[in-house]
């Protein structure tokens, strides 16, 4: 079996006496797309900071693409090929739409920042290019219409959408979508299931993702990881999930059956 | 050829002009614009470091101290050995300016890096104090470094600053903050100044932008403390205290953080006043405080923040 | 050894006085998480109030000296309270970048207006309090000296009664730890804030007051130098942390002085920024402070 992009193995974390995230194990394959839930404060975030340098494991290993990412930063993480969305929305809100998706092509760009002085025939033709795939990328999601608009006064759905496509300008392996459904009607989940499973297929990614809506992951994930107090309690594919004991008493406290079927 | 590039070369072109009709012109006049475009190259500089990049820095004038010193040191020191006793033709004067003013700016951003590493993890309060007290270390040491003159200054700094040095020097510090910041690099600056976490999370190395900002502001200001010292011919280390530091400040925030050509208009603004207001001098910092005061609490943006204000040079 | 200890009590002494100014830098920053850069031009305006009512009580008497210390406080306590009212409050829920520039306009409006209304050439303090000198050992005491340790002193005790064993000191705790918890239990935001202001002027007065007896020469821009060493002292103790003000004040003081009577004499002013920019890089948080870590 090929090595997956993504192996947690046993990938702990201590804040002094509490231990967030307890020897997890985890795997992300080629073009996958994985689900993380959990009750709230089981940790799900916190595995997401762990995966991106955000917090350094206090024990265990990560492995992306066979590289550990033990002590390398957030940035060179990026540089590997993770990206990550915010449960809070984090956009450059005083920058247009454009200078968003922009500002992330950075790390693919062909050109020094001297050059960026000079201004010869390199630069202006990198520039262009790093246009031009903005552009598209603003154009796929219909976001077009926004280029010049300050990212924060956007709509929130166009928010959460700009938020994906600044991570699809990293160039990607793997995207990590923390949370992508909160604050949105059936209709918009909808139209965001619709919108992963298009970015999975168009940008050859994998996908995991940490959401509450029971109707976004069971409806768009192949493979489930359940989390509670910082524990992987079960894994499997959607309909595992929903009939597994330890994760309907994990969740006790809602409507534990139609929680996991309804959201 | 790029358009900053023709905007550099007509400014090129009229410092060269004007220097030329430059002693058929009232030297009080020359003064004042020869102050301007220093002011005009430290808010510029600093706006880079403030304004775009967000670190609020309130030690630019120990940064120009720097260039100051080492500039003159250049000329003062070297000078007489290399030029020889006549004084050396205009054309060597000039190149000996040119060492000097690239030694003071290299010099000053050493000092920009010894500043910015310290102060990357700082944020906010914490950055303008650090900052503010490195600038007073630098006014302290040379105020005890005898062989540059200690407490009572350097004087006899040759006066080669003229019309022509000075108006390059804004048109490259100009153009230099302007290209940068037009760039994909140069956003991200701006993505830095945003938001930090988010900036680290598109792959942007923040640490490098932070630093990078401090020292080409730091570079710039030692270039205006070098045309600074060879214009007024001598310096001492209480001209570049915090309150000189502050007066930048002003001119960053007047013209609107992050503005290049509205911090143009303001520093031209902010130097031509106490000119203006000569016969009240002794009210000038009384009215400055009040500006701030007032400034932030009615528009915090800055006076000359207009859309076209972020002009695409 | 005795110039040691010689050395000891002019630093203990100096350091008393810096411990009070950097206490209304801790409180403010407490209650608000905003240095208030103006707070030096406080402790400014509380020695000229001291050297205008020093002209009205008859020189070296108890009762005059205290009186003159009172009227100090009080007067500076209003100023503080006014500032805040009308300078920092409208701003206070934007961003702390503005309230920060706005303070360093309010800090040099007071010592430029101070140069215009006090002129910019020193003054002397008058001996506002009995002067007398004690011989102990070989040891100089002065009674300002005495009475600059023991006022200091007394004013912190004082000021841990407080914020201690009152209400409205238990109110400014609870602002400091999370004002949005405190509004929801009661408290009024604006009357600890305005509070807090106006104990920590007083004490800056008081600071202000104490200084000028050690040091007559008196001028509008006397508090620049002592107010950014109060603030490193601040910084030192851990920022938001009162013991911590009155023990990186004390530190401070004695570690200057010490400087001062050495060979490196003319350094002394710097020490106080490299000690600020050591413990930034290495222990932010001060001696006995506790820090934060931001939630992604």
């Amino acid at each position: 079996m090929p090595a997956p992009l993504l192996q947690l193995d046993r990938a702990t974390i201590r804040f002094g006496g509490l231990t967030a995230v307890n020897a997890v194990d985890l795997t992300v394959g080629d073009n996958e797309l994985v689900g993380l839930i959990g009750p709230n404060g089981a940790g799900k975030t916190t595995v997401f900071n762990l995966m991106t340098g955000v917090y350094q494991p206090t024990d265990g290993t990560i492995t992306f693409n066979g590289t550990p990412l033990a002590g390398l930063r957030v940035n060179e993480i990026v540089s590997l090929g993770i990206a990550r969305t915010f449960q809070n929305i984090r956009l450059f809100g005083s920058l247009s739409v454009f200078d968003n998706v922009r500002v992330a092509c950075n790390l693919h760009r062909g050109t020094s920042p001297v050059q960026a002085l000079i201004r010869g025939n390199s630069f202006r033709a990198d520039e262009a290019a790093i246009t031009h795939r903005a552009e598209e990328l603003l154009d796929i999601f219909n976001l077009r219409r926004f280029r010049d608009t300050p990212a924060k006064s956007l709509p929130y759905g166009e928010q959460r959408r700009l938020e994906i496509v600044r991570c699809l300008a990293t160039k990607p392996k793997l995207l990590l979508l923390d949370e992508p459904a909160a604050g949105m009607n059936p209709t918009e989940k909808v139209e965001l299931v619709r919108l992963i499973q298009q970015v999975q297929k168009q940008f050859n990614l994998s996908i995991l993702l940490v959401e509450h809506s029971m109707k976004v992951v069971m409806g768009v994930c192949q493979r489930i990881a359940v989390l509670d107090y910082g524990v992987k309690i079960a894994e499997g594919n959607p309909a595992q999930i929903q009939r597994d004991p330890k994760v309907i008493e994990a969740y006790l406290g809602e409507d534990h059956q139609t929680a996991l079927s309804h959201h | 050829m790029p358009r900053p590039h023709l905007y550099l070369l007509a400014t090129l072109a009229c410092a060269f002009g004007l220097s030329h009709f430059s002693d058929r012109m009232d030297p009080y006049f020359l003064d004042v614009l020869t102050g301007i475009g220093i002011n005009v190259i430290l808010a510029v500089s600093l706006n880079l470091v403030n304004g775009y990049t967000g670190q609020f820095s309130l030690g630019h004038a120990g940064f120009m101290s720097v260039g100051a010193y080492l500039a003159a040191a250049v000329s003062v020191f070297l000078g007489p050995r290399l030029l020889g006793e006549s004084g050396g033709t205009t054309l060597q004067q000039g190149t000996l300016f040119l060492a000097a003013l690239i030694t003071g700016g290299c010099a000053a951003a050493l000092a920009g890096l010894a500043v910015g590493v310290p102060s990357l993890r700082l944020k906010g309060d914490y950055l303008a104090l650090v900052t503010l007290g490195f600038g007073e270390i630098i006014r302290v040491i040379f105020q005890n470094f005898e062989p540059l003159g200690g407490a009572l200054g350097l004087n006899g700094i040759p006066a080669y600053t003229t019309i022509f040095w000075v108006l390059a020097l804004v048109g490259l510090t100009v153009f230099v903050v302007t290209c940068l910041v037009n760039s994909t690099y140069g956003r991200g600056f701006l993505a830095t100044h945003d938001d930090e976490i988010a900036s680290e999370a598109v792959g942007l190395n923040t640490t490098r932008y932070k630093i990078v900002a401090f020292v080409i502001g730091a570079f710039f200001a030692g270039t205006a403390g070098g045309l600074y010292g060879h214009f007024k011919m001598t310096i001492t280390p209480t001209g570049f205290d915090f309150t000189k530091s502050i007066e930048i400040v002003v001119m960053v925030i007047l013209g609107g953080m992050g503005n290049t050509l509205g911090v143009i208009l303001a520093a031209i603004l902010l130097t031509l006043l106490p000119e203006l207001l000569r016969p009240i001098a002794e009210y000038r910092m009384i009215i400055y405080s009040l500006m701030l005061i007032v400034l932030m609490l009615a528009r915090p943006q800055g006076l000359f923040n207009f859309k076209f204000g972020k002009a695409k040079l | 050894m005795s110039e040691f200890l010689q050395q000891l009590l002019n630093g203990l002494s100096l350091g008393a006085i810096y411990a009070l100014i950097a206490l209304g830098y801790t409180m403010v920053y407490g209650v608000l998480r905003f240095i208030n850069f103006a707070h030096s031009d406080v402790f400014m305006v509380g020695a000229f109030i001291g050297y205008y009512l020093g002209k009205l009580v008859p020189e070296g008497t108890l009762w005059g000296g205290l009186l003159v210390l009172s009227g100090a406080m009080i007067g500076c306590a209003l100023l503080g309270i006014f500032i805040e009212r009308v300078v920092y409050r409208p701003l206070r829920h934007g961003p702390t970048l503005n309230v920060l520039i706005t303070a360093i306009g309010v800090s040099l409006l007071l010592e430029y207006t101070g140069q215009i209304v006090f002129g910019a050439a020193p003054r002397t303090f008058p001996q506002i309090f009995p002067t007398a000198n004690y011989h102990v050992g070989s040891l100089t005491i002065s009674s300002n000296q005495v009475f600059v340790i023991g006022v200091a002193i007394l004013l912190m005790i004082a000021l841990q009664l407080i914020v201690f064993k009152t209400k409205i000191g238990t109110a400014m705790r609870a602002v400091s730890l999370n004002p949005k918890a405190a509004q929801l239990v009661g408290v009024n935001n604006n009357v600890v804030i305005s509070f807090t202001f106006g104990l920590g002027s007083a004490l800056a007065a008081a600071g202000g007051i104490l200084y000028a007896m050690n040091y007559p020469s008196i001028d509008p821009l006397m508090g620049v130098m002592p107010g950014l060493k109060a603030f490193v002292a601040a910084i030192l103790g851990g920022i938001g942390n009162i013991p911590g003000a009155a023990l990186g004040g004390l530190l401070l003081g004695t570690v200057e002085t010490f400087i001062g009577g050495s060979q490196f004499s003319t350094y002394k002013d710097a020490i106080a920024f490299a000690i600020l920019i050591v413990i930034l890089l290495f222990k932010p948080a001060g001696l006995l402070g506790k820090f934060t870590i931001e939630k992604v």
